[in-house]
């Protein structure tokens, strides 16, 4: 990893994804990494391809199903969807990233 | 649980790779377009496009490797590609293949072999209900640790002991089957009420004796083998509740065993012991049965015995004629089926390791000289950027997959083997019928040759890739220059000294044996054949006509033309037969029954002397006249005469005999060696003889249903016998004629203990002989092969042939010394640790100089013809072409 400040550490791409398919249901690799750029307001720099790695972690986990369909502009796609175990999964990592927020930001917070 | 999902769908990602692979090529692909669509949509050349969309993608390949990593499993995949190499690298050079697999074939097929047996004999437990809680009980005497038990004594321990949840008395007992079917002899056992229960084996079909049986009963019952219900009645289940005809009773069938069932031997009917001959089942100064208990769980083994010693103390003080220091020996049940074969097995064992340390050697000498050949591939690859780690893992899986091959065709060969050797002898160690592939055998195999894999391939391993890559690839075309003379040589070495321990444990086994052989037994054993008759219940109703029966028959055998003399026995020599007991010299019973001197008691006919040529020494021998009615009358051997008439003439003098009577000496006989050819006299040296037409009545017919007959003829058995069975059916056809066997036969199996690890450490001795032939033959060669530059030299400056030859005989001779040396300071080592190994030995000593001089002259000899080869090679190099390859 460099220490380019908009690198994406490793779980919360897991988290980010998840929350996407959440939102937006079943999307094809592009679509999550696409939203991903979106929702961060173009603020990560995301190597698109790091996506692909972190789907199939995700899916050796169970949290995540694919299945290969057609795209709205006619492509053949594969398509990632939540399974009901990834759905119960974003509540944990969610509290997880949240602890290890609060956490950073007393740290960053200025001392008086 | 995640991990093990990670795991699975991992490995599953090992197989379809290709498929896999097309996926997702296919997603990256339409990843991209996406991309693209988009950027043509705000305005870019198609070229823009592509580029912009790759850009951000950031490097297809280094996706496409990371997403494998996290597919698959790098390890594995890794490890089939070492696999795929070391085979094909294995396949380009067959001979060396072969040669190593081979070599562990022998090595890992003997140790698995001889492995299956111990296991099975020694390890495993017996196969019963909860086996540790059964033991054996036995009483012992002053003079003798284990000896039979008094059914008496037995049911007073049943009443007066807490200890056992159950005890059972048993003792062997021979029966003649004359219906349904032909008649035949069987293999039979009397056993007490909840034998079966006590084992905890259940019956197939019926039910065992109840207590109610255990007294004497008009309606005799039999439980039988599931061999007889198979043979006999085609294991039809009617068959309970039938009848069958033992030694001219009806007995019914009351239970049916699985067929596996075994305790020391095949049985096939179990009748009851209280049921008949209260002779021997009421006198308590009678040890003929042996009793197995099984404790309770809480109660240990000191526990027991303390608590029938208290038993029996008390017994003694009751029963003090009968009883007097009698005292009680509890062992493991399994401890008395497996006996004292345990050493022989370990000795085995031990041996056949030594088999497999010279295997081994020899492919690690092999992988030596193949590392060293192979020095330049290691630099190449070294040069190309190839780990050190990597290297070492390629040439540990390349010894390892060796070692693996040869270990399941090792297997295979040890299962083989076993069972082919088990079924031609299946006697050879007790339990055989335990030894089997199983488990600990399997996993056995698979651990020594992983460890061989991984030991002896680690050496030369991290040798062969220490490359000194530039020294490699400058040597020239060969490559060669890092030859490992000194390992090699070492290992050699310790081949050979290996070696010649086996081949002293051999040859010291075989001079045993032929000591034995030629060991005078007190007999005359040469043209003696002897069978067992079943004499027919018709003839021997009462003890006068089982006396008459006999006396026609043995008439009618010696009308037989070819017979020269024939008489029977109770016990035949060699045969491990005992019918001891006490005697007193003179007419009184003049100590208690424990403190008198044991002899053996032979009952034979008159004639038995002349068939065995044992010699008179004084005196004469039983004559037809010694009979019921006249004075009763023994024959004494010449060691009873020198111990308790050692200043008088014994004919005349007078001996009391235990549960007989008192009778006068008439004869002296040589001493016979009856407990084996070896003999060393320490247990029940003196020897009675009684005449069996004297027994009581009483006795007849206990006696008479274990008589042997003894016949000399210059004849062989097959010439003989079917006149000899003709005379015998004439007389009844219910007389089976069984047991037939000549005197040589017998005096070659009493040595079994011997002959079985003689015959195994002299296959073991042949094989190390072998490998370490094939192990100083490769050294040698290996290095002619490297100096044949050298030797060019030397001989282009005027070295003759003959000086070559001496050169490199010379280095084989060395070595073939120095292992020599060694292998005799670790044999006399040995032989001295071993006491398993020396109890074996007879009429020789484990430091035998002659075995020693022999063996070191066999093992010089191998060693070389074995340099021979690689010498004449050397000798006719030719010195120009030697010094041109260069």
């Amino acid at each position: 990893m460099g220490n380019d400040k908009s690198d994406v550490l490793q779980g919360t791409l897991d988290l980010m994804v998840l929350k996407t398919l959440e939102a937006m249901g079943p999307l094809h690799g592009y679509g999550i990494a696409r939203r991903i750029e979106q929702v961060s307001g173009n603020a990560l720099s995301l190597n698109q391809g790091t996506i692909y790695p972190a789907l199939l972690r995700l899916e050796q986990r169970g949290w995540v199903k694919s299945a290969w369909g057609t795209s709205e502009s006619n492509r053949r796609a594969k398509f990632y969807s939540l399974s009901p175990r990834g759905r119960r999964q974003i509540e944990e990592e969610t509290e997880n990233w949240e602890r290890i927020a609060a956490t950073m930001s007393r740290f960053l917070a200025p001392s008086n | 649980m995640d991990r093990i999902r990670i795991l699975l769908s991992r490995c599953a990602a090992l197989f379809g790779k290709q498929k896999l692979d097309e996926d997702l090529d296919e997603e990256l692909r339409t990843h991209i377009e996406f991309a693209m669509d988009e950027k043509l949509k705000h305005g870019m050349s198609q070229q823009e496009a592509r580029t912009a969309a790759l850009l951000k993608f950031g490097g297809v390949t280094q996706t496409r490797e990371r997403y494998r990593v996290q597919r698959g499993l790098p390890f594995a995949e890794t490890l089939m590609r070492d696999v795929r190499y070391a085979v094909r690298q294995l396949w380009k050079s067959p001979g060396f293949a072969a040669t190593a697999i081979l070599t562990l074939v022998l090595g890992i097929g003997a140790n698995t072999a001889i492995f299956s047996v111990v296991e099975g004999v020694l390890l495993a437990p017996l196969p019963y209900h909860q086996p540790d809680r059964l033991v054996m009980v036995l009483e012992s005497r002053p003079s003798l640790k284990q000896m039979g038990i008094s059914y008496p004594d037995f049911q007073d321990w049943q009443h007066g002991s807490r200890s056992f949840e159950r005890m059972a008395a048993l003792t062997s007992r021979s029966y003649d089957l004359t219906g349904p079917g032909t008649s035949a002899h069987l293999d039979g056992m009397e056993v007490t009420s909840g034998f079966f229960a006590m084992l905890g084996v259940k019956l197939v079909r019926g039910h065992e004796l109840s207590p109610s049986e255990d007294r004497p009963h008009e309606a005799h019952t039999v439980v039988i083998s599931n061999r007889l219900w198979r043979d006999r009645f085609a294991s039809n289940p009617e068959a309970l509740g039938r009848t069958i005809i033992l030694d001219g009773a009806d007995f019914t069938i009351i239970g049916i065993l699985p067929p596996k069932f075994r305790l020391w031997s095949d049985i096939d009917v179990y009748t009851s012991l209280g049921q008949d001959e209260p002779l021997l089942y009421h006198d308590r100064t009678i040890h003929s049965i042996v009793c197995i208990a099984r404790m309770k769980p809480e109660v240990s083994m000191a526990q027991a015995q303390g608590e029938l010693d208290a038993v029996q103390a008390n017994l003694d003080r009751l029963y003090p004629a009968a009883d007097r220091n009698l005292g009680i020996n509890i062992e493991p049940l399994k401890q008395s089926i497996v006996g004292d074969v345990g050493g022989t097995l370990l000795l085995l064992l031990g041996a056949v390791g030594i088999v497999l340390l010279i295997a081994c050697t020899n492919v690690a000498n092999l992988s030596l000289a193949r590392a060293a050949a192979r020095a330049r591939e290691f630099a190449i690859r070294s040069a190309l950027g190839a780990s050190r780690v990597r290297m070492v893992r390629q040439l540990l899986t390349e010894s390892v997959l060796l070692a693996l091959t040869g270990g399941l065709l090792g297997l295979m060969v040890a299962i083989l083997g076993v069972r082919l050797v088990l079924a031609k002898f299946p006697d050879l160690v007790p339990r055989s019928e335990n030894i089997h592939l199983n488990i600990p055998v399997l996993l056995f195999a698979f651990g020594i040759s992983l460890t061989i894999g991984i030991l002896f391939g680690l050496a030369p391993a991290l040798d062969g890739s220490s490359v000194d890559v530039q020294g490699s690839l400058k040597a020239g075309e060969r490559g060669s220059t890092r030859a490992h003379p000194r390992a090699q040589s070492i290992l050699a070495m310790i081949q050979m000294a290996s070696t010649l321990v086996l081949l002293v444990g051999a040859g010291l086994l075989l001079r045993t044996i032929l000591q034995l052989w030629n060991v005078n037994p007190g007999f005359n054993r040469q043209h003696v054949i002897m069978f067992e008759v079943g004499l027919s219940p018709s003839l021997s109703a009462t003890a006068s006509s089982t006396r008459t029966a006999y006396r026609q028959l043995l008439d009618r055998i010696r009308e037989v033309p070819g017979v020269r003399a024939a008489d029977f026995t109770n016990i035949v020599p060699l045969s491990e037969r005992d019918n001891g007991g006490p005697f007193w010299v003179g007419a009184q019973q003049s100590t208690p029954m424990q403190d008198a001197p044991h002899a053996l008691y032979f009952e034979t006919g008159p004639e038995y002397l002349k068939v065995m040529q044992i010699p008179l020494l004084r005196g004469r021998f039983f004559t037809p006249a010694d009979n019921s009615d006249s004075e009763p009358v023994v024959v004494i051997d010449s060691i009873l005469a020198h111990t308790y008439f050692p200043h008088k003439d014994p004919v005349g003098q007078l001996i009391t005999v235990a549960h007989w009577r008192t009778a006068r000496v008439v004869g002296v006989v040589g001493h016979v060696r009856h407990w084996g050819l070896g003999d060393a006299g320490t247990y029940n040296p003196s020897q009675i003889y009684i005449s069996f037409y004297q027994l009581s009545d009483e006795w007849v017919p206990a006696f008479a249903r274990d008589l042997s007959v003894a016949v000399r003829t210059p004849l062989d058995v097959a010439a003989i016998m079917p006149a000899i069975e003709n005379v015998v059916y004439g007389a009844d056809k219910d007389q089976p004629i069984y047991s037939v066997q000549t005197m040589q036969q017998i005096a070659s199996d009493s040595m079994t203990s011997q002959r079985l690890p003689a015959i195994l450490l002299g296959t073991f001795a042949f094989l190390a002989l072998l490998l370490a032939s094939v192990g100083i033959y490769g050294t040698i060669s290996y290095s002619v092969a490297q100096r044949g530059q050298e030797i060019g030299i030397r001989m282009a400056l005027g070295a003759k042939r003959r000086d070559v030859l001496r050169m490199v005989m010379g280095q084989g001779l060395r070595i073939a010394v120095a292992g020599l040396a060694i292998g005799t300071a670790a044999a006399l080592l040995l032989a001295r640790l071993l006491s398993s190994f020396s109890q074996l030995l007879y009429g020789v000593r484990a430091n035998d100089p002659l075995t020693f001089v022999a063996v070191s002259l066999v093992l010089m000899t191998a060693a070389l013809v074995a340099c021979c080869v690689p010498a004449r090679r050397a000798a006719s190099i030719d010195p120009m072409r030697a010094l041109r390859t260069e």
